[in-house]
């Protein structure tokens, strides 16, 4: 395995830019993965890399040696295709063997590698069979035992999960994340699901018209977003615009005054993740605004509200499902409550933009 | 369950009844003169009343005995051999090329290929006889670039037929090939790049291997029609080459010897038939069969 230098990575489609001036480290043994809404750079960035299309302008280095000018076959990544891309006139053993025999590896050698590799997904037993007589979690498994046989520098992952039912995807998520880890495998894993992303990367980056928008943990992109785009592209927010009016004093364009952490004076928005606000019919916490409940969703785990502010702006609040009352009846259609939160709870954006 | 067998059997009686009107004229139209002409092939030859009823091989034994008619055979085989793969090779990138295409002049791309089809054979035979005479195009063209002093003899050639077949059976190799390798996922050659094959082996691999039933299903389709080809032939061949098609018609027709030229037929017709289904059953054997079942 090998880290992975992207440096001022640039392409363009004729007038159009589909990746701006992307520069990443990915230490060795990492799982960082590209999430972005479609045509956001994610995918084409990957096949820069993987070596499928070649960059405009700016570097790529795979474990020190810059492969920015070398074709495909000679890049030594291991891809896995979103629609799979099995041989389909090749047996399983086949399939997972090509690498292999391009490597001139003996037979030997090579049949050792294949057991290994296929042992580790679990489809030995399926070694005589056809891709189409596998179902869709089994051909992707092949797909990365036949990526990862060839011993690659870097394994990249195309939307690997897109095409496999819901449960699927998670078994197959954690398989990943299991061998990548074990393995110690860098690894650039490219989804839309950022869901998926949460869960098994070491870092993130969020991608938006051809641009990085943030790098960084999981956690700390969620926590503290840097712009506003991060912010509701990852999981949901609610926004008050307004002005800085005094050290931790937030004043909405609705006239509310707010306490709010870590603000400057610069900040002219502020956002609380419908998870950190609660409802209720009298205030708690430092900040309670008037809210009218416009309508409830029952989605088990949760009741997710939503809600109308005092500026006629759509609020959302996730009510936990504990115990204590049955939450599909407390919410009333045009009931009045405040929504409570924390000052330290608060994300503040220095940008003007929409809501 | 017996609702299940019920529907099958509507949609069995459905399938009939709809393949029956074809089937019939099938075999009216097709079936009965094959017959006909292989009944007549064992009659003996009569000059004065055309045949005489009868079961003799003297057609098929003169045919297999002169060598004259022996080299006909096999220069029509050894044309359509050589068409057929002329036909493949330069059919087969263009058909990739389509396939593989994104532009949005794909379709009018393909109008333009199906464009020759709309031209009878004799027509374009007629073109070629322009292009390839004494006085013709390539002639002209070399003599004025000082490469030749005299016209070199292009028409009336087995080259001139060659050239000709190929171009009328082009068009169907190319649409044959290209519905095949249209439902190929080329993200497989991707895949076998990424494992560290250079295009070449891409191509030997992968991607011939899974286009193999295209391959073999325009090779024969395109043997078929050189193996019959008769305009082409007649006009571009003249008397330097003779092959099957004008030279049984020249039996029946002129000759008026039905007996023979029915024997010479029904040779072409089996020749064709085995020739065909062994090339077919040999591409399948070495591509296929791990693809079936």
């Amino acid at each position: 395995m090998a880290n992975v230098s992207l440096v001022h990575l640039k392409k363009q489609f004729g007038q159009s830019v589909a990746v701006s001036d992307f520069s990443l480290e990915i230490a060795d043994g990492e799982l960082v993965s590209f999430l972005g809404p479609s045509g956001c750079g994610k995918t084409t960035t990957l096949r820069m890399i993987a070596g499928f299309i070649d960059p405009t302008a700016g570097r790529i280095l795979i474990g020190g040696t810059d492969v920015t000018a070398l074709p495909v076959h000679q890049r030594n990544t291991g891809m896995v295709f979103q629609r799979y891309a099995l041989f389909p006139h090749m047996t399983v053993a086949q399939n997972v063997s090509f690498g292999l025999e391009m490597r001139k590896v003996g037979a030997q050698e090579r049949d050792r590698r294949i057991e290994l590799a296929l042992d580790m997904v679990r489809m030995t037993e399926y070694k005589d069979r056809y891709p189409r007589q596998l179902s869709g979690g089994q051909q992707q498994r092949v797909a990365i035992a036949r990526a990862l046989a060839i011993e690659p520098k870097v394994f990249l992952l195309d939307e690997p999960l897109s095409n496999l039912d819901a449960k699927l995807r998670l078994e197959v998520r954690e398989e990943i994340r299991a061998l990548q880890q074990r393995l110690g495998l860098t690894t650039i894993f490219v989804t839309h699901d950022q869901e998926e992303a949460l869960a098994i990367s070491d870092r993130m980056a969020i991608m938006h018209d051809g641009k990085v928008q943030q790098v960084g943990r999981p956690d700390d992109l969620y926590e503290r977003p840097e712009n506003f785009f991060v912010a509701e592209f990852l999981g949901k927010m609610n926004f008050f615009s307004g002005v800085c009016v005094g050290p931790g004093q937030f004043k909405t364009v609705d006239g509310l005054v707010l306490k709010v952490d870590g603000m400057s004076e610069g900040t002219k928005r502020i956002g609380v993740r419908p998870e950190r606000v609660e409802l209720s019919s009298v205030p708690a916490y430092e900040n309670s605004v008037p809210v009218t409940v416009q309508s409830s969703a029952y989605l088990g785990s949760f009741v997710d509200v939503v809600l109308t502010g005092p500026g006629q702006q759509r609020l959302s609040c996730q009510v936990p499902n504990t115990a204590a009352v049955s939450p599909s009846e407390t919410f009333v259609v045009g009931q009045s409550l405040t929504m409570n939160f924390k000052a330290s709870d608060c994300v503040v954006f220095n940008e003007e933009g929409r809501a | 369950m017996s609702s299940v067998s019920l529907s099958d059997n509507r949609q069995a009686r459905l399938g009939i009844s709809l393949a029956f009107p074809s089937s019939l004229v099938v075999f009216c139209i097709i079936m009965v003169p094959i017959v006909l002409m292989f009944r007549y092939s064992f009659n003996f030859h009569d000059p004065v009343h055309l045949m005489r009823e009868g079961f003799t091989f003297e057609n098929y034994v003169k045919f297999f005995s002169d060598s004259y008619y022996r080299g006909v055979f096999f220069d029509t085989v050894k044309v359509a051999a050589i068409c057929t793969v002329l036909a493949l090779l330069l059919g087969f990138p263009v058909a990739y090329f389509l396939a593989k295409t994104q532009s949005r002049h794909k379709s009018l791309l393909i109008i333009l290929l199906v464009f020759p089809l709309m031209v009878g054979n004799v027509v374009r035979a007629a073109g070629w006889m322009v292009v390839l005479g004494n006085a013709g195009a390539v002639n002209a063209l070399l003599m004025w670039l000082g490469a030749i002093a005299q016209p070199i003899k292009l028409l009336y050639t087995p080259l001139a037929v060659v050239i000709g077949t190929t171009a009328v059976v082009l068009p169907y190799m190319i649409l044959t090939l290209q519905s095949v390798l249209e439902g190929i996922d080329f993200a497989v050659e991707e895949a076998a790049q990424n494992l560290g094959a250079n295009m070449f082996t891409t191509f030997c691999r992968i991607v011939l291997p899974i286009a193999a039933p295209g391959v073999a299903a325009g090779t024969m389709l395109v043997f078929i029609l050189c193996m019959n080809a008769y305009a082409t032939p007649v006009l571009l061949g003249g008397s330097g080459i003779t092959m099957m098609a004008p030279s049984l018609y020249g039996q029946i027709a002129k000759a008026s010897n039905w007996t023979f030229g029915s024997s010479m037929a029904l040779i072409l017709v089996i020749a064709t038939m085995l020739i065909a289904l062994s090339a077919n059953w040999l591409i399948h054997r070495r591509y296929v069969k791990t693809m079936a079942s």
